[in-house]
């Protein structure tokens, strides 16, 4: 065939490196309205239900048993069963009816219902219902901060300029797991430079991350993930039970925490039972809301690619956003793992979060060049940061960050790493020299950062983690080493453990470390003029793009 | 004795009294019983309550809010043991979760609040234990019964019960 040179140009184009497969519903590779998705159905004999979603008590599996036992408020639950699936979506979107009405319906399905009700919305109308059922009245960002080579100068210095750009949440990962507690130290030290009261975490194995909360590295986990069929719970090492102890065992130390899910995890490791990705993930934010978790972050979130190969996967994770809202969890949108080559298709798929606005639209944003990533390369990078501010003036939607001038993110990357710098000296840990410093004062990623000795590290990191260690020599290091106002601001991070007052539903704290949460900042939005309004100063604020020319310059 | 710790005495008795009301009665609270409130409960008005009622949240080791500083952690007066949350000001927040029907995030939070006097080495074991094929169905019985008699985590203990039996059905037991 003489090829089309049209064709030939279109098939050069970015989105032709991206996979994508048909539907095939025996594995479970659709994303949506799978033909084997469960019929919904709930019978209650003596307060228990005795039958969920087509299946008899006896046939339950471990999931059925936990989600029919903890998650299901049985007050409606026989009614709501019977109520028409499109008359409830209808109401999801409708303005006239206020979240509260919306979930003495939702917090009594199950979820085969939830399921059936959410599929016959269209992207916009599940846009609308986050809107509405977001939790926390003010939409919020968070972070990734992470590198190659766990520079902890680069760390600290990356931390402090988001919290300057506005994230409320920072995590971090690790290249080499064994650097989890010192790359722990370093955000910590970095966003309390940035902005006292920016949450931080450390994503790696449960177990190993608890510890570090215990000890006050951290101040909030959301690793704890939960999966929708038995099989792939189990080949992820936990089960329903395990994780809601786990889920107490965070806040009985005073931390904030949320679970993990998302569509394509099950298909993914290969025990889909045949169904859909969301109808799977319906189980998922049912086990969460039963474990008693405040929230969860979802939205296929590291399985992006599997849902995104078949048609409809993207709105799947607006709709599974929506679910989270629907059990009234706080939402940790995803927006996170890169998954296209397409710039068009990465901010697009962006949208369905942005627009409405979640909890924490991105979770998180990849605060670091994509090659410092080490959660597998982030959908927005550090070099997206002034298309995500002009897309905000742009909409005037409030994605949570705000320009920075130059001059002020050299300062505070400069007084981040010295902290840093000062605090391993007062903890013993091997010398940041005065040559790391200024590398992360300048840098953009870890290329431009001199290589440590990984190994001295590595043996001074397991010291510490064999001696008690904990935030209160963070902050005496750092008030010794000449950085009062950080130590102020890392031991208020450590206070907020005594009141909990963060533990409650979609919570961040400001520069004052007064609580936002879904408890004194509940979501009302009811149609135009009401729920969230940006106000004059922000509005001010998320204008003021330095490189926008003023009109009488001309 | 002076005025702060006659009150803090008083709420602390007043605190374990609730406790112990609650742990007694049957675990699965409705509505109609968390309607049926005494005048020591608090509910979302009285949140957050760090600001709303300072004066009733106690760290773990018994000291005030208001007077842990950081000059304290400097002369070495506070520790890290006196910056974690207590049983009593957890039952609070327990409490100002459910009465905006967040019955889940509640019933977590008792948990937690029951967690707290067990030692973290402790805890980690408990939570390894309960991963699948970790342990047998008599184990998960005694970690249970020592949730129970040593710590009494009563809440706590039902789920591991629970999940002892959910375990066996489902052969997530470990499998010598």
């Amino acid at each position: 065939m003489k090829r089309s040179k049209r064709f030939e140009v279109l098939e050069n184009r970015p989105i032709h490196e991206d996979g994508f497969v048909k539907e095939w519903p025996e594995v479970g590779m659709i994303a949506m309205d799978s033909p084997n998705d469960p019929i919904p159905s709930v019978r209650i004999e003596n307060g228990k239900i005795v039958e969920m979603d087509g299946k008899e008590r006896k046939d339950f599996d471990m999931i059925d048993s936990f989600i029919a036992d903890y998650s299901i408020n049985l007050d409606n639950a026989e009614r709501v069963a019977k109520m028409d699936s499109v008359l409830i979506a209808r109401k999801i979107c409708d303005i006239n009816i206020t979240r509260d009405e919306i979930l003495d319906i939702s917090l009594s399905m199950t979820p085969a219902k939830m399921n059936e009700v959410v599929c016959k919305m269209s992207a916009l109308e599940i846009m609308m219902g986050l809107a509405k059922m977001r939790a926390r009245i003010s939409p919020s960002n968070q972070a990734h901060v992470t590198n190659l080579k766990d520079n902890p100068a680069q760390l600290a210095a990356d931390a402090a300029e988001g919290s300057l750009r506005g994230f409320d949440e920072e995590e971090t990962t690790v290249g080499i797991s064994r650097y989890a507690p010192m790359n722990a130290i370093s955000i910590l030290i970095g966003s309390q430079t940035g902005r006292p009261g920016v949450l931080t975490q450390c994503s790696v194995e449960e177990a190993t991350e608890l510890g570090m909360g215990m000890r006050g590295f951290t101040t909030y986990a959301e690793t704890v993930s939960v999966y929708g069929t038995e099989q792939v719970f189990m080949d992820g090492d936990d089960t329903p039970f395990s994780k809601a102890f786990l889920a107490s065992c965070y806040a009985s130390r005073g931390l904030k925490m949320r679970f993990t899910s998302g569509t394509g995890s099950e298909v993914q490791m290969g025990f889909a039972e045949g169904k859909s990705m969301l109808y799977l993930e319906a189980r998922c934010v049912f086990i969460t809301k039963g474990a008693g978790s405040q929230g969860i972050q979802n939205g296929s979130v590291s399985c992006c690619g599997v849902p995104a190969a078949v048609p409809s996967g993207i709105k799947a994770m607006g709709a599974e956003n929506l679910f989270s809202t629907l059990l009234d969890l706080e939402c940790a949108s995803s927006n996170d793992q890169s998954f296209t080559h397409s710039d068009l298709r990465r901010s697009t798929r962006t949208m369905m979060q942005f627009m409405p606005g979640t909890d924490f639209i991105c979770s998180g944003y990849s605060s670091v060049p994509n090659y410092d990533n080490m959660f597998a390369g982030g959908n927005w990078d550090a070099e997206d940061f002034d298309d995500w501010l002009v897309i905000q003036r742009d909409l005037k939607i409030d994605g949570g960050l705000k320009p920075v001038r130059e001059e002020n993110v050299i300062k505070i990357r400069n007084k981040a790493a010295k902290a840093i710098q000062a605090t391993f000296k007062g903890l013993g840990l091997p010398a940041i020299t005065d040559e790391e410093v200024e590398a992360a004062t300048y840098s953009h990623g870890s290329k431009d950062m001199p290589k440590r000795n990984v190994n001295a590290d590595l043996k001074a990191i397991e010291e510490m983690m064999e001696s008690d260690t904990s935030a209160v020599d963070i902050i005496k290091a750092l008030y010794n080493g000449g950085f009062k106002d950080v130590a102020d601001a890392v031991f208020n991070m450590q206070k907020q453990k005594v009141a909990g007052d963060y533990l409650q539903t979609a919570a961040i704290l400001t520069k004052d470390f007064h609580v936002v949460s879904a408890v004194n900042a509940p979501n009302d939005y009811q149609g135009p003029q009401t729920g969230y309004q940006i106000s004059d100063e922000r509005w001010n604020e998320m204008k003021d793009i330095p490189w926008a020319v003023n009109p009488e310059d001309y | 004795m002076d005025q702060e710790q006659i009150t803090k005495e008083i709420v602390e008795e007043v605190m374990k009294a609730m406790m112990q009301e609650k742990a007694s009665a049957n675990k699965v609270v409705t509505k109609a019983e968390t309607s049926n409130t005494s005048t020591n409960r608090i509910d979302s008005t009285s949140y957050p309550l760090s600001e709303k009622i300072p004066e009733k949240v106690y760290s773990r080791t018994g000291k005030k809010l208001s007077e842990i500083k950081l000059e304290d952690v400097m002369n070495g007066k506070l520790k890290s043991e006196d910056l974690r949350v207590s049983p009593e000001t957890m039952e609070m927040q327990a409490q100002v979760a459910e009465s905006i029907k967040r019955e889940t995030l509640a019933g977590n939070l008792r948990r937690a609040a029951e967690l707290i006097d067990v030692p973290d080495k402790r805890l980690l074991e408990i939570y390894n234990a309960l991963r699948p094929y970790r342990s047998s169905k008599q184990e998960l019985i005694d970690i249970a019964n020592e949730l129970d008699n040593k710590y009494n985590c009563t809440t706590c203990s039902a789920l591991v019960r629970d999940a002892a039996n959910v375990y066996e059905q489902r052969d997530r037991l470990r499998q010598d």
